[in-house]
């Protein structure tokens, strides 16, 4: 019998068994329900919005918003319009995730190491941690922490920390740093990083040159040095060129009848409960993962680089966090994401982030619109995690 | 006054008493024993006699728990400065290669050298092509140990321990997890080594090997050296009945 | 030659004292180096130090009036107040398909042969047994709901027995009898017009522990097999359905669960019909179940791609075809990598159907806050609310874990 002759013919097969005739049909169907239940769902919305005249369309967000925002860390007035306002809340939301990855990770990885830590008492008091922490909803725990802040004294009998740090129910007061003008503090900032930038430069040139020559170049000394001597020198030509500071400490005061505290930092309870129940939910998850990281790399390894007369700091830094990095590095981007995610709980707890701003936009505002927002926002963040993980990943292509 | 000063010079590895417990199990029950400079020991004994464990307490992968080690004059105790100073003495190869997946092989034989001798790159890295040639793969230095056969891991493990410039170097089990054509490479390169004058301790199953190179066997069965000797005496004539059983069943 | 002298071999001796028993333990877990003495004395010290206040707060300072105030509404939130059920008394529903679930609890033991099955029916019923002897009692709690929840133990009984002597003890029959149970539940608590006793509650008074299970059974049963085929879906050799799952599955694991309940509340319901039956509690039953599918396919797709492709191709070489590979031989050695997985994401739902909170349903951790919002002499309790909360939902949650990893151990996963 002659071999079937391969590629497209339809000779002497039914269509029904042709396996590229049904692969087409299903693609096709499957194409075609996905794109008519879409369908139906916004052609039903936009009938809906003409028949019961909802108000739709993205006008509204050059009108002023008129509704005060709790915490904001960007300049915010009720006169400013909703797409600043929307703005003000994004930015809510992702100074949350920053120093809520930072501490989270920071944390997470300590109770991590202290999971794996020979010694009993403490591993078992991180175990303890994370499978508490992990396994009560972030809502219960961030209602927890709001009324712990609530059960501080109020303001006016608030504690106070040597004149400079205030404590009380609605939040923590603590001195500030305030740019003498928004351009020199922005210049500086630049300057500052250029002087890190710098300081990163020498200490991988001396890390070179004692590779190379194996003579002592002590990386991290003249590294910080650097950063330290082009950070002040910037400092004192700037507050020359411009007769001030770029900044000065603004120390919180109290002041009027509710001896409110004025100037410095205030950070409001709602988002202390949020960082504080953020983080240490997060933390619980990530410290699983680096117990796991580090679990993944064989006995055999550390015995290896032992075995070569490696001491214990060296051989986790050259052997074992490398291969441990792999593992943890995805999930933990994963973990970060989520953090971003969870911070819309604030919502509960009266924070300002994205979502609660949103929910109250929806008020005075089309919510078809803000939805629409809101979805791009969220996607957005999540874009730029899943960017840092592919780019991670292809610098990882050993092996 | 002067054979004692020869003597103490030429045992480079000297074990009173040696016992080793694994929770309630007795591992090792009083290994008493020295091995000289420049001598060449094959351990034979079947599993779970102890005898990975013994060369693993040499260099302090297994701490020991009663009698003493000296290795070249050092004795091993709890003081870390002690551990780390014998361990760069003292090489290991593994039965499972332990070669580092993140790095590449000429990563792999420098970063130690660099690491613990500060050596500069430029001599540690002519170092590694000079062993990567006497171990006679010098054109795999830029590949990573997964791009690798086993054989020629096990050679790349072994220049890694040899560009520390060990003393003595012990040998686990090198060529057990090897598929068989490629055992040879491996045994060549450690047959080198030997006529080049190295201290060995060699645990492995090569009857034909042991034979060529060992100065000295040693046979151990439930945690003791139950007898050692020459390999042709070991071969030819041993005493125990233990060693009789256990040479029947692995010649024939 | 200098074979040893001893002809018998040495005998064992035990270790050393410093590694024995008690001692030997201490030594090596507590006091192996200075560094490990000095953290076991500080870390000890600190743990005691929490313990000691912790303690304290407890005995002395702390007020566990309001829990015992709120009670039963924990459990059915304002299920059975005068504006949900006016003129009735309706804490017998929920209780009535409790004693169907405990029912069916007796029949999976059978059906499973014991073991931990066996250990969770018999725990579950005898803690439900046991609330019957609380002192204060549950709100209102009169002799006919302490009696309807002794009523579990012969409900266990009439469960076990019905498996071990009819043909109602399979695998098959427990899961269809479940389904029904469901249907029941939802039937039975819903109520219907003209049936006496049966007077209608409005879902928007649903609530209290058991709207969060409920959506949590709900969710659990349904986002499992949307879950798989979506991962099925993404690793499909057809572009235009993996196309859609992958859509699918990103956007939702984009964006975060409250945005899309919220969503649920104010934009599904405008394409709809004004007059369609889709209330509140079953859009958020859809969108956390959806949300919950997406994360599940992401597991699955992580076990499938573990698997090693000789399994597929011993099965092909056997002429098996493509959906029974993927049904028999691939899907079940999949799940079964993923167990852990799986089951945390089981966890994290149960977690998150307290974030109905934004579309005003009254689950426990939304009723007790707004109980303590509109009795603010309770505002100096929260913190013992909200620390009862954390141990409830970390009973459950723990119990779901240690039940995985039980399954885990019998299915010997990692030791094959």
């Amino acid at each position: 019998m002659a071999a079937i002759p391969r590629g497209l013919t339809y000779k002497g097969i039914p269509l029904w068994r042709h396996t590229q005739v049904i692969h087409a049909a299903l693609q096709v169907v499957s194409g075609l329900v996905a794109v008519s239940l879409v369908a139906w769902f916004f052609v039903n919305i936009g009938r809906a919005i003409r028949d019961r005249e909802i108000p739709y369309g993205f006008s509204f967000l050059s009108r002023e918003y008129q509704t005060p925002i709790g915490q904001h860390f960007l300049p915010y007035e009720s006169s400013d319009t909703f797409l600043y306002a929307f703005g003000v809340a994004t930015t809510n939301t992702i100074i949350v995730s920053i120093v809520g990855v930072i501490l989270a990770t920071a944390l997470g990885i300590f109770v991590g190491v202290c999971r794996l830590s020979g010694n009993w008492i403490v591993s078992r008091a991180a175990l303890a941690y994370i499978e508490f922490f992990r396994n009560v909803p972030l809502l219960v725990q961030l209602f927890f922490w709001f009324y712990i802040v609530l059960a501080l004294p109020p303001v006016r009998e608030g504690h106070v920390i040597s004149d400079l740090i205030y404590v009380n129910n609605s939040g923590i007061s603590v001195p500030w740093l305030q740019a003498a003008t928004i351009g020199g503090g922005l210049l500086y900032f630049a300057l500052a990083a250029a002087a890190v930038f710098a300081g990163v430069a020498v200490h991988r040139a001396m890390i070179r040159r004692e590779t190379t020559t194996g003579r002592s170049s002590y990386p991290l000394f003249l590294g910080i040095s650097t950063t330290v001597v082009i950070g002040v020198a910037c400092w004192l030509g700037m507050t020359a060129a411009a007769g001030q500071a770029p900044f000065s400490i603004s120390i919180p005061e109290p002041q009027g009848t509710f001896g409110r505290p004025v100037g410095g930092f205030t950070a409001s309870g709602g988002l202390l409960a949020l960082l504080a129940g953020l983080v240490i939910y997060t933390s619980s998850f990530i410290a699983e993962i680096v117990r796991a990281g580090i679990q993944s790399v064989g006995r055999g390894q550390n015995e290896a680089a032992r075995s070569l007369g490696l001491p214990y700091m060296n051989t986790l830094r050259h052997v074992t966090f490398p291969q441990a990095l792999r593992v943890i590095i995805p999930p933990l981007i994963s973990q970060c994401l989520n953090l971003t995610k969870n911070s819309s709980l604030a919502a509960a707890i009266g924070y300002s982030d994205l979502t609660n701003v949103a929910k109250t936009m929806t008020q005075t505002a089309p919510a078809v619109s803000i939805f629409i927002l809101i979805m791009v926002a969220y996607l957005a963040m999540s874009l730029t995690y899943s960017i840092i993980g592919n780019l991670y990943n292809r610098r990882i292509s050993f092996s | 006054m002067d054979t004692e000063t020869e003597q103490l010079s030429e045992d480079i590895i000297v074990c009173t008493d040696l016992h080793k417990w694994f929770g309630s199990f007795h591992v090792l029950r009083g290994i008493t024993t020295s091995v000289k400079r420049g001598e060449k020991v094959v351990i034979l004994g079947p599993s779970g006699s102890g005898k990975s464990t013994f060369i693993r307490t040499l260099n302090r992968l297994e701490e020991h728990q009663r009698g003493t080690i000296v290795v070249d004059g050092i004795e091993l105790s709890n003081d870390v400065r002690n551990v780390d100073a014998i361990r760069s003495e003292v090489g290991m190869v593994f039965q499972q290669f332990n070669l580092f997946p993140h790095l590449t092989v000429m990563q792999n034989i420098t970063l130690a050298p660099q690491k613990v001798r500060k050596w500069p790159r430029a001599q540690a890295e002519e170092v590694a092509n000079e062993l990567l040639t006497r171990v006679g793969i010098p054109e795999q230095a830029g590949k990573y140990p997964s791009e690798l056969s086993g054989g020629q891991q096990q050679r790349v493990a072994i220049a890694r321990a040899l560009a520390m410039q060990p003393r003595i170097m012990l040998f686990d089990e090198p060529t057990s997890a090897l598929d068989p054509e490629m055992i040879n490479e491996v045994l060549d390169v450690m047959r080198e080594l030997a006529h080049s004058g190295m201290t060995m301790l060699i645990v492995s199953h090569e009857i034909g090997f042991a034979r060529e190179v060992a100065d000295r066997i040693m046979m151990f069965d439930e945690g003791i050296i139950v007898e050692e000797g020459t390999a042709e005496e070991f071969f030819t004539n041993p005493k125990h009945d233990r060693a009789k059983e256990f040479l029947s069943k692995i010649l024939s | 030659m200098s074979a040893n002298p001893e002809t018998t071999l040495s005998t064992a001796l035990p270790p050393p004292i410093l590694d024995r028993g008690l001692l030997g333990w201490a030594h090596a877990n507590l006091f192996s180096s200075r560094f490990n003495a000095a953290l076991s004395i500080l870390s000890a010290a600190l743990l005691g130090a929490v313990a000691w206040f912790s303690l304290r707060w407890v005995i002395q300072d702390s007020d566990w009036t309001l829990i015992a105030t709120l009670s039963g509404r924990l459990i059915i939130g304002p299920y059975n107040t005068e504006q949900a059920c006016p003129g009735q008394d309706c804490f017998w529903r929920p209780q009535v398909s409790l004693l169907m679930v405990t029912t069916l609890l007796g029949m999976a033991w059978v059906a499973a042969g014991g073991g931990l099955t066996k250990r969770i029916a018999i725990g579950v019923t005898a803690v439900l047994a046991a609330f019957s002897l609380l002192p204060n009692g549950l709100e209102e709690m009169g002799m006919d709901v302490r009696l309807l929840l002794v009523a579990n133990i012969p409900a266990l009984a009439l469960g076990w027995a019905l498996a071990r002597y009819t043909p109602l003890g399979t695998v098959r029959w427990i899961a269809i009898l479940a389904v029904c149970t469901f249907a029941a539940t939802l039937l039975l608590l819903g109520g219907r017009e003209g049936v006496p006793g049966l007077q209608p509650v409005s879902v928007i008074h649903w609530g209290g522990l058991m709207l969060n299970l409920l959506l949590a059974v709900a969710g659990i049963a349904l986002s499992f097999p949307i879950g798989i085929a979506l991962a099925l879906g993404r690793r499909s050799d057809l572009p235009v359905v993996k196309l859609l799952c992958v859509v699918f599955i990103e956007v939702f694991r984009g964006v975060p669960l409250i945005t899309l309940l919220f969503m649920s509340q104010v934009l599904v319901p405008l394409a709809f019909p004004e007059d369609f039956p889709l209330n509140s509690l079953y859009r958020a039953a859809i969108v956390i179940t959806l949300f919950s599918a997406a994360y599940m396919a992401e597991n699955i797709r992580g076990g499938l791609q573990a698997l090693h492709r000789g399994q597929t191709e011993a099965a092909q070489s056997l002429g098996l075809p493509n959906w029974q590979i993927t049904l028999f031989i691939t899907l079940p050695q999949a799940i079964r990598n993923v167990i852990p997985a799986i089951v945390g994401q089981f966890i994290a739902l149960f977690k998150d159907t307290t974030l109905v909170y934004i579309i005003g349903m009254q689950d426990i951790v939304t009723y007790s806050r707004a109980f303590i919002q509109g009795n603010p002499e309770f505002i100096p309790s929260a913190l013992e609310l909200f620390i009862f909360l954390g141990l409830v939902f970390w009973i459950f949650t723990y119990s779901m874990s240690y039940i995985s990893r039980q399954i885990e151990q019998n299915l010997g996963v990692g030791r094959r």
